[in-house]
């Protein structure tokens, strides 16, 4: 005989399965939520110590010197900065593969000493990183230089200078013309052949956009970032620009009680003047530096830096 | 009315369950607890690092270093009269450094605990470049020179001493 009356859940059966498949689904919940947090925090503790390790690139008296420093999983670094305040803000966030996925992370590191140039992100385990000081006339900031090491750079057609730059960072992914390969980024400081980045005489031409430097430490700024990181971070560099001009007519006033003799408060003015107005790269070309900077150097024992 | 046995065992099970999921919450409240402790540990820590890093180079920052105003290029150099300047425009840098506090104190010759400002920074002691009004760790320190420009005779010369440059994080704690 069948038996008609199917399966029989009692009451407390059901209620059970209910309220297990609840504190299930809370206890679930609960650790992705948690995991997730950790992998935030995990990124924004990263992205501090990262920033931290660049203090002795930033402050150091150096010339140039390179550096690298490995992330255990695949990492990308997203630079940012924003023109927020006196110095404007360097903005670090990191990104870390996690079971074949990006970790999405919302937390800002924030930096108002560092310059920071590089591509919107880069991404890899391991990272070079450079620094140059940036002379304006007077000494500036260290400026830093961050690039994946699966990325190669191809210099072609360089002056004696850059080579010798070149060859004195001995990073293995900055690479000379004779060893070029293809998927490198071709570089050219001639203009002839195919280029992905042209560098002219105060110009950097990169994918159809240019942007305008002054001196070493700017062109290599200008070849190793993007666009939008390089406007961005030289409008932070003026405001550092004006903030110092004004500091050094500060200090002109005060040693001038002692008998030193000032005579490049009104220049010094005009370039923090120059410094606050500048909006675009473009706008560098003319403010004229190289005369302040003559004028410091003769005089003598009341220099101002 | 009487309860039927049925229905007391679902009034057990219910305040069962009830207590486990209590105390698995709990048990989740305390394991977040000390790991938000372990989180203002660990900032505190990375601030610790960063006052290390930092004072080892920070007197050659442009707002600090001496640069080539006495002589040539020094290492750890402070320029005191510029120092004397940036005080009175440090709220523009209260967090440009990432620092609780930074303070220079001579060495050689002591100049006691006497804060300098404008007027009195031949016969002081301590330049107290900035401090942020909350807990801070103990300073982290490297030894300088702190050049200054003297007047005697009519004469300008270069007056430099022995220093301490303290940087102090904030304890987060």
């Amino acid at each position: 005989m069948k038996n008609k009356r199917g399966l029989e859940i009692s009451f407390a059966w059901l209620f059970a399965i209910i309220v297990g498949a609840f504190i299930l689904f809370l206890a679930i919940y609960g650790t992705t939520r948690i995991i997730r947090t950790e992998q935030t925090t995990l990124d924004a503790k990263t992205g501090k110590q990262i920033g931290i390790l660049l203090n002795p690139l930033e402050t150091g008296f150096e010339t140039i010197k390179t550096t690298y420093f490995t992330m255990p999983v695949d990492t990308r670094i997203y630079n940012g900065c924003n023109d927020r305040r006196t110095f404007g803000e360097q903005i670090i966030r990191i990104s870390q593969k996690s079971f074949n996925k990006w970790t999405d992370t919302d937390i800002d590191i924030t930096f108002e000493n560092k310059y920071i140039f590089s591509g919107n992100y880069t991404e890899g385990k391991k990272f070079y990183l450079f620094s140059k000081p940036f002379d304006f006339p007077f000494k500036v900031a260290n400026l830093i230089y961050l690039i994946p090491a699966n990325k190669r750079y191809c210099f072609i057609d360089l002056d004696d200078e850059v080579e010798e730059m070149i060859i004195d960072l001995g990073q293995e992914n900055l690479i000379l013309e004779e060893d070029c390969q293809d998927g490198d980024v071709k570089v050219c400081f001639s203009g002839r052949g195919s280029c992905d980045i042209s560098v002219g005489n105060d110009y950097v031409e990169k994918r159809g956009e240019r942007v305008y430097f002054k001196g070493d430490a700017l062109m290599y700024a200008a070849i190793f970032s993007d666009k939008k990181v390089y406007e961005c971070q030289l409008k932070r560099l003026m405001m550092r620009v004006e903030q110092l001009s004004s500091l050094y007519i500060d200090k002109s006033n005060f040693i001038s009680q002692k008998g030193c003799s000032t005579d490049l408060n009104s220049d010094l003015l005009d370039l923090s003047n120059s410094a606050k107005d500048l909006k675009k790269s473009e706008e560098i070309i003319p403010i004229y530096v190289e005369d302040i900077k003559l004028r410091n150097d003769g005089r003598g024992v009341c220099k101002l830096w | 009315m009487v309860m039927k046995k049925g229905q007391l065992k679902i009034q057990q099970m219910a305040f069962m369950l009830m207590a486990v999921t209590l105390f698995f919450v709990l048990v989740a409240m305390i394991v977040l607890v000390l790991r938000f402790s372990g989180l203002k540990e660990s900032a505190t820590l990375i601030e610790e690092e960063n006052a290390l890093l930092l004072v080892a180079k920070l007197a050659n920052s442009p707002e600090f270093s001496c640069g080539g105003s006495f002589g040539t290029t020094r290492i750890n150099c402070v320029d005191a009269d510029k120092v004397i300047m940036l005080k009175e425009r440090i709220d523009k840098y209260s967090r440009f450094w990432g620092v609780g506090s930074i303070e220079i104190r001579k060495i050689f010759p002591d100049g006691g605990d006497v804060l300098c400002d404008k007027i009195n920074y031949d016969k002081c002691g301590v330049i107290e470049v900035f401090s942020k009004d909350v807990n801070l760790l103990p300073p982290a320190s490297n030894f300088i020179i702190l050049c200054k420009k003297e007047i005697s005779g009519g004469d300008i010369y270069d007056k430099c001493e022995l220093a301490r440059f303290l940087v102090s994080s904030e304890d987060k704690r």
